[in-house]
């Protein structure tokens, strides 16, 4: 008995990083909890990813739930994207993962995701992008919207760009995340921040709202082949859940350079790991 | 007016899909919690079997073992909850930009995401 308290103590610590780092840079917080548990706890790789999987629904709904209420998620945005994400979850999954996967593909997605890198860390500091002018799509579907920012204390208003060419991203992410088991979100925010440029807080709050449908679509996968664990999901959901209400307060709160900095550093974490795990899947 | 008029709609989008998102988690987690605090007691399982024991998709079987109070079949019940909940946020605001704002062409849209959701849920093995 007491033997099982500290195991739900070791597992409920690292999740709630997970959900305080997976809430400011809207991705889950599989990076924290997949290693971790893996590593240290000895818990086998299927089980993890399991447990993550339901861990992204809890982050996106919880941290959803408050970037919804102060209206920085971009709803708009998120439904028609969702809609290509959607189309490229089913591709992956039922279509091209009978041709494709295994360490390759890991291997291609990390370096992919470290040379994104790249035009985040060109654009660092950067506060909110100037001279962005509504596409003709964006403007058709009115996606420009404005939320209220407590760092610079007024309402930011932003127009939006590059619509096709992010719906292409969209597609590719849930490509990925249908072949691969993942959320994506990573993809999903380096969409908003490459090509809509939109501001960073409503790139990962838009990004978060929109992976948690993404991650169920997939949980379905996992609860049929015995992959989520309920004891385990128990410790991984509540604290990430926990972990996910502070880092919208902290989110809020903070400037959005510094928001893109804490997801260029998740996003190297990411795509190393990605990288390892196919590196080390070769080998074998 | 128009302007206007659309504001109010989306003010009623982000409303309904934060209660949704709001409720969904903390009735699922305190569903587990709940479940966890059942089976500690009395099923007092070690690490071992908390560390194997799957996720067992049989539905009906865990509503009736949930009714009953068995603390794994309420555990599981919240996860199935959790994982709803997103697709009842997908719901819900297509409902409202059908039925409030009258706009097919998002309600279109967050129709065929919710299909494709459901689709990949169902049938993906």
């Amino acid at each position: 008995m007491e033997r099982s308290l500290l195991w739900l103590f070791e597992v409920g610590g690292a999740s709630f990083a997970g959900g305080v780092i997976g809430a400011i840079s809207g991705f889950g917080g599989g990076i924290v909890i997949v290693p971790v548990l893996t590593v240290f706890l000895g818990l086998p790789i299927q089980h993890t990813i399991g447990a993550s999987i339901i861990s992204v629904i809890a982050v996106s709904s919880g941290a959803g739930s408050v970037y919804v209420k102060d209206r920085i998620t971009n709803i708009r945005i998120a439904m028609f994207l969702e809609l290509s994400t959607a189309l490229g979850a089913i591709l992956g999954a039922a279509v091209l993962s009978r041709y494709l996967g295994g360490p390759s593909l890991y291997v291609l997605f990390g370096i992919t995701l470290l040379l994104t890198l790249i035009p985040i860390l060109a654009n660092i500091h950067q506060e909110l992008p100037e001279n962005v002018r509504n596409d003709r799509l964006a403007a058709a579907l009115r996606l420009n919207s404005s939320y209220f920012d407590h760092r610079l204390g007024r309402e930011v208003s932003y127009q939006v760009t590059g619509i096709p060419q992010a719906m292409g991203i969209m597609g590719v992410a849930g490509v990925v995340s249908g072949l691969l088991g993942i959320g994506a979100g990573v993809v999903k925010v380096l969409a908003h921040e490459i090509y809509m440029k939109v501001p960073t807080k409503v790139s990962t709050a838009t990004s978060n709202f929109m992976i948690g449908v993404t991650a169920a679509s997939a949980a379905g996968v996992y609860l049929r082949r015995g992959a989520v664990l309920p004891y385990l999901v128990v410790p991984v959901a509540t604290s990430v859940l926990a972990g996910a209400f502070l880092g919208t307060k902290l989110m809020e709160r903070m400037s959005n350079a510094r928001v893109r900095q804490v997801f260029a550093v998740a996003l190297g974490v990411i795509g190393a790991q990605m990288l390892l795990r196919g590196l080390g899947g070769l080998r074998h | 007016m128009k302007e206007a008029e659309r504001k109010r709609g989306d003010v009623e989008i982000h409303q309904a899909s934060a209660w949704v998102l709001r409720a969904g988690v903390i009735s699922s987690v305190s569903m587990m919690l709940l479940g966890l605090a059942i089976s500690l007691f009395k099923d007092r399982p070690d690490v071992a079997r908390m560390s194997s024991l799957g996720f067992k998709p049989d539905y009906l079987n865990i509503l009736r073992q949930a009714s009953r109070g068995n603390g794994l079949a309420l555990i599981e019940l919240g996860i199935f909850l959790l994982v709803l909940t997103p697709i009842l946020r997908v719901a819900a605001s297509m409902a409202i930009f059908a039925a409030h704002e009258r706009d097919w062409f998002y309600a279109a849209v967050t129709f065929l995401v919710l299909l494709l959701t459901l689709a990949s849920l169902l049938i993906l093995r």
